[in-house]
């Protein structure tokens, strides 16, 4: 299992090469220029000339990319053009908000779906089942941004019961944790409603298939109740399929985070990579996306260890 | 009789199909006395299956159940879920046809055994394991200490049929419904498996219904066999009644379709022609009557009832026993 684990990780690193030559030909086919949005107003012919040498930026796009993975090799992804610190510095102060948001939305949506899906499917094609099929597809086809806004009419402006963004009142001088968590609410609200809605479809199919194998008719010949045959013994077969979703979800879940702190203004990993992005920063850009990429990948190890840990079926050389 | 284990009584299973009612089972009537065991015979589709999930209440909503199931004084069918959980695995007890797929794939053995003691005996989970372990001696595996500690997958069908009549034998019941055990076997894992079975039913007394389509394995095994066609029992007697005194055309096509080691060469089995009707489209008179080679117009046109045979034990559904009867 270790030795597998090894050699997984060491599969990182071609893919991580691939991952960042990509977007690193993207960001430059996209129009834009980071030195015309430096110097904004105070643009002159020979001020870019002279920051365009000062950024390497005048040097074949080849040798930039090079120089770019011969720093990384020493650990160095560069300056922030904008902001003027190291690149590892600003996702470091970002990523624990992006996680705070992330990890507490992914546990409970996936909890919920999950027992959502699982009772749904036990009382599939009942009033309770379509109704909540209804609602889900409601959640399952709102973009995230789109339900994001409309959390803050409703629960920000229309009803003043959360903050419409940030991490923390401003005018406190010493935020309380409650203060955290209150700024915390809707945000991940808008990313749980519109994981969970997926991952129930998900759990109810899976479950639905679990229900009609013959182990479950086995459990209820033993004369277990209805309530062990659901939770203990469909329960854990039927949650192996949702796992791989589990570790696909991780990166998408950032992404789908990149809008939300957008909108709700949080400081997490998605501003970051956002204002970035629209102030062609390529050494945040490049940053985030490696940063990405080896997420992805974990987020698969990650759902294939637990694969073993919960299907005996499944061993790893 | 007032103490058989089993009394069934014109039990009938319908289907709900898109609103109508269609019997899988109708009208089926038998006893299992202590420490016997009952073979109910009959081709693919013709209810067996449905009537041994019947008795034990296991059958999806859309059927529906009428008739008496008498155990122990009670009608299963009056008894509140509750009640029936109490006596699944525990008196009445059931295994199947697929070894492979009954055992849930994510636990262990012992842990699979051990829930049978659990959810019935009033037993710490050491003392449950410990009972287990017992039982996986008492039905024949090798290593047992090791086999407690395995999964399902890491075993051969033979011995997950084992760890099936283990899990059912766990609470000691007094019947066990074996619903084709052998049929997804090899031939010689068959006939330990059938050893197995006819040897714990010898040592505890318990009492056995074994629902198969081989009547090998219903002389090999039963002390009565009813034979069932179309969703009835057509025919019904001891075991020499049935393979010695055949009366219903059907038990008689059945037997002359056995291959027998000693036939001439040149010889052919014969098949019953045609095929078990389905549910919706049964036959006005008698279930058999349009595969019968003495099929009469009554035949057709009216069902018969049961007419005794032999003795008081022998029954067939069959117009050509009245005379013999009367």
């Amino acid at each position: 299992m270790l030795k597998y684990i090894l050699r997984r990780i060491l599969e990182l690193i071609p893919t991580l090469i691939g991952i960042s030559l990509i977007s690193f030909i993207m960001i430059h086919i996209v129009p834009g220029n980071p030195v015309r949005i430096l110097l904004g107003n105070r643009y002159t012919v020979a001020r870019a000339a002279a920051l365009t040498k000062q950024l390497g930026l005048n040097k074949p796009l080849w040798q930039q990319f090079l120089i770019w993975l011969w720093n990384i090799l020493h650990g160095n992804f560069g300056y922030s053009y904008v902001y003027d610190k190291p690149v590892v510095k600003l996702v470091l102060q970002a990523i624990p908000h992006t996680l705070v948001i992330v990890v507490v939305s992914v546990m409970f949506a996936h909890i919920f779906a999950v027992f959502l899906g699982a009772v749904q499917a036990y009382f599939q094609d009942t009033i309770f089942d379509q109704v909540v099929t209804v609602i889900n597809y409601f959640f399952y086809s709102m973009p995230s941004f789109w339900l994001a806004i409309l959390l803050i009419i409703f629960f920000a402006i229309d009803l003043p019961w959360f903050p419409s963004g940030g991490i923390v009142n401003p005018q406190a001088t010493n935020p309380s944790f409650a203060d955290f968590l209150h700024h915390l609410v809707l945000p991940v609200a808008s990313l749980f409603l519109v994981s969970v809605a997926g991952w129930a479809r998900f759990m109810r199919s899976s479950m639905r298939e679990a229900l009609l194998q013959d182990y479950v008719r086995t459990a209820r010949m033993k004369g277990a109740r209805e309530f062990r045959v659901l939770f203990i013994h469909a329960l854990r077969n039927s949650i192996i399929p949702l796992i791989t979703l589990l570790g696909l979800s991780l990166p998408a879940l950032l992404s789908g985070a990149l809008f939300v702190e957008e909108i709700f203004n949080y400081p997490g990993m998605g501003l970051l990579y956002w204002n970035a992005i629209m102030s062609r920063d390529y050494p945040i850009i490049m940053g985030v996306t490696f940063f990405l990429g080896v997420v992805t990948i974990l987020g698969n190890l990650l759902s294939d260890v637990l694969y073993a840990v919960i299907d005996p079926r499944i061993q790893y050389q | 009789m007032a103490n058989s284990v089993l009394n069934v009584e014109s039990l009938n299973v319908e289907f709900n199909m898109e609103g109508n009612y269609f019997h899988a089972v109708r009208d089926v009537s038998f006893k299992i006395e202590p420490g016997e065991t009952l073979g109910l015979v009959g081709e693919s589709g013709c209810g067996k299956s449905v009537t041994s999930l019947a008795l034990v209440r296991l059958l999806t909503q859309s059927a529906r159940v009428t008739g008496k199931i008498e155990y122990q004084g009670k009608n299963l069918l009056d008894l509140p879920e509750r009640d029936m959980r109490d006596i699944r695995g525990n008196e009445i007890s059931m295994i199947f046809q697929e070894p492979m797929t009954s055992l849930n794939p994510v636990y262990k053995i012992g842990a699979q055994i051990s829930e049978t003691l659990l959810l019935h005996k009033d037993i710490s989970p050491r003392e449950a394991f410990q009972q287990s372990l017992e039982m996986l001696k008492k039905v024949g595996i090798p290593r047992p200490e090791d086999i407690m500690d395995e999964y399902p997958h890491q075993l051969s069908g033979g011995m997950r049929q084992r760890i099936m009549i283990a899990i059912a034998m766990a609470c000691n019941p007094k019947l066990l419904i074996a619903d084709e055990p052998t049929t997804a076997l090899d031939v010689t894992i068959q006939a330990q498996i059938l050893e197995l079975m006819k040897g714990i039913s010898k040592d505890l007394g318990t009492s056995i219904l074994l629902i198969t389509h081989d009547l090998g394995v219903v002389a090999e095994m039963c002390d009565r066999v009813a034979v069932m066609y179309a969703g009835q029992i057509v025919e019904q007697g001891s075991v020499d009644d049935i393979f010695f005194n055949p009366q219903h055309p059907y038990t008689r096509g059945l037997l002359n379709a056995i291959p027998k080691i000693d036939a001439e060469q040149k010889q052919r089995l014969q098949p019953i022609e045609g095929n078990v009707p389905p549910i919706t489209r049964m036959p006005k008179g008698c279930r058999f009557s349009p595969r019968c080679m003495h099929a009469s117009d009554r035949c057709r046109a009216q069902q018969p009832g049961f007419f005794q045979v032999d003795n008081a034990e022998h029954l067939s559904r069959c117009w050509l026993n009245e005379a013999k009867e009367a």
